[in-house]
């Protein structure tokens, strides 16, 4: 009974957890301008992703080793430490644009010009890495991000033709906003979906928690049933954009990512939709500050985890300090947060070979794995899934100058 | 046998991280043969090893740190060296071993002065 309440919790927070600032600006852009025309691109997103974090998962548990401090020995020590500096980039960029969402959630909620609330998501976000049980963090607001289900349900309160949803999902059109911007929001969504800080927390996470083959199990059936379900909170972010933007307005503040729900159940709908912002938000902003100092920390081979004392891994804890200090600066320029996403979208997908490649090659390495290197229906999937990914980053700033970011 | 030693994870007697192998030095035995005889760990050797104007700045960052540079690395012998398997481990607690200035400097002016420091959140 412990073991499946433990189980079920795993799953559920899994779920919270998929969702962040950049699938909430990117879905519904997507709905409110294209309709259900890009729910192909989730898919596509969720099974990679989920590939991708069963073999980081398996990297974790059978060599005790997390995904980056295997990579300086594949990739050499110039060469990862390249990789070191663009994916710590990307990781602060978004951890940035995570406490400006955090922010807006909580302007959402209780009023108050949003700069102000900047330097108080940086610090809430702070104490709770220095002070808060990796399990409970992970399981706090990954659960209170289920409060975003609301827009599944409201999905059944609005006046929605889901047959026209149906016949959307299978008939993508650029919707008279031309293909570029069609396949701008498309390498957006996936980025968003994708994101590199979700495996590099899943494989320390893994190793944090010292999986052996057994919790292994259970740590990859929580993600093997959360990410899709995640995927389906998602989706449905875009089903109700479709159904109250499409066609017209366009969606450029988080108030109006939030207007379905309020739409459909009023001021308790806003309440609800608040705190769901707020948890996938501040969960996805420990995350990808824990992701930025883990990378480099097993890059230099330092102690690092919420195992020890901070005072032991006074490097560690530097970097993860230095880390959210440079996300509020970012923020403090008063940048607008969901155009600092939409950027971060683009800069990420343009760095995701950098974290995808380096788990396939390890996942295929017998010294360390043994004979648990991946089978070859799973490789055929990582491979096809990476020339995916290399096709987005290629296409990434290209697409971003032709479109002027998707307009 | 040094491409299997290279940036390997360095694990004390404990289970702690203590660093990367940077480096390696060589020495000839009474024969004549090659065999390696210490591990070099941290900034200094690291740098030399990464090369060009990233190397320079990785070891004057580090440098810093510390009131005396240059910056010397840590040097184990390899008899220290229990077995290397996805990590090289140690027989020897991480106390045993010299520390590293950039560990120290901030557990000392930064790090440790917070409340809370010395308490693991787990």
């Amino acid at each position: 009974m412990r073991k499946l309440l433990a189980a079920t919790l795993g799953v559920l927070s899994a779920v919270g957890g998929f969702v962040d600032i950049g699938d909430l600006v990117a879905a519904s852009q997507a709905g409110a301008r294209f309709g259900m025309g890009h729910a192909w691109v989730l898919l596509l997103g969720v099974v990679g992703i989920c590939a991708y974090a069963d073999m980081a998962g398996r990297i974790a548990a059978v060599s005790g080793r997390a995904v980056f401090d295997l990579v300086r020995e594949r990739l050499g020590a110039r060469v990862a430490l390249l990789n070191l500096v663009a994916s710590y980039l990307v990781t602060v960029l978004t951890l940035a644009a995570e406490l400006g969402g955090v922010a807006l959630a909580l302007r959402l909620a209780a009023g108050l010009p949003y700069l102000v609330w900047v330097p108080v998501a940086g610090l809430a976000v702070w104490l709770v890495l220095w002070r808060m049980r990796f399990q409970l963090m992970e399981r706090v607001f990954g659960l209170a991000g289920l409060a975003l289900v609301v827009f599944a349900v409201a999905l059944w309160w609005l006046p929605t033709d889901w047959a026209a949803l149906g016949r959307g999902m299978l008939h993508p059109g650029e919707a008279g906003h031309g293909w570029g911007a069609y396949w701008f929001v498309a390498v957006a969504l996936f980025a968003s979906t994708v994101s590199p800080y979700e495996v590099f927390f899943f494989s320390s996470g893994g190793v944090e928690e010292r999986w052996s083959a057994e919790d292994l199990a259970d740590a990859r059936s929580s993600v093997l049933i959360g990410f899709p379900v995640g995927g389906l909170l998602a989706l449905s972010l875009i089903a109700t954009a479709t159904v109250v933007f499409h066609p017209g307005t366009s969606v450029t503040t988080l108030d109006q990512v939030a207007r379905p729900v309020l739409l459909a159940f009023g001021a308790v709908g806003l309440a609800v939709v608040s705190l769901g912002f707020f948890a996938v938000t501040f969960g996805a902003a420990l995350e990808t500050g824990l992701s930025a100092a883990y990378a480099a920390a097993q890059y230099f081979g330092w102690q690092w985890g919420k195992r020890v004392s901070p005072r032991e891994a006074a490097r560690f804890h530097a970097v993860l300090l230095v880390s959210v200090l440079l996300g509020v600066l970012v923020l403090l320029t008063t940048v607008d947060p969901v155009t600092l996403t939409e950027y971060m979208l683009i800069v990420s997908a343009v760095a995701l070979p950098l974290t995808y490649l380096p788990i396939l090659v390890v996942a295929n390495d017998r010294t360390y794995l043994g004979d648990r290197v991946n089978g070859r229906l799973l490789n055929l999937l990582g491979a096809v899934f990476l020339l995916v990914i290399l096709a987005a980053s290629v296409a990434a700033v290209p697409l971003a100058i032709t479109t002027r970011m998707g307009q | 046998m040094a491409r299997q030693l290279l940036d390997r994870q360095l694990v004390d007697v404990t289970g702690r991280l203590v660093g990367k192998v940077d480096d390696v030095e060589f020495a000839l035995d009474d024969d004549g043969v090659p065999y390696v005889r210490t591990l070099l760990s941290g900034p200094g050797a690291l740098g030399a090893r990464v090369g060009g104007r990233l190397g320079r700045m990785l070891v004057l960052a580090a440098e810093r740190f510390v009131s005396d540079p240059p910056l010397t690395p840590m040097r184990i012998p390899f008899r220290l060296v229990e077995r290397v398997d996805s990590a090289v481990w140690l027989r020897v607690p991480a106390e045993e071993l010299p520390a590293s200035p950039v560990e120290e400097w901030l557990r000392r002016h930064l790090i440790g002065r917070i409340p809370g420091a010395g308490r693991a959140s787990g």
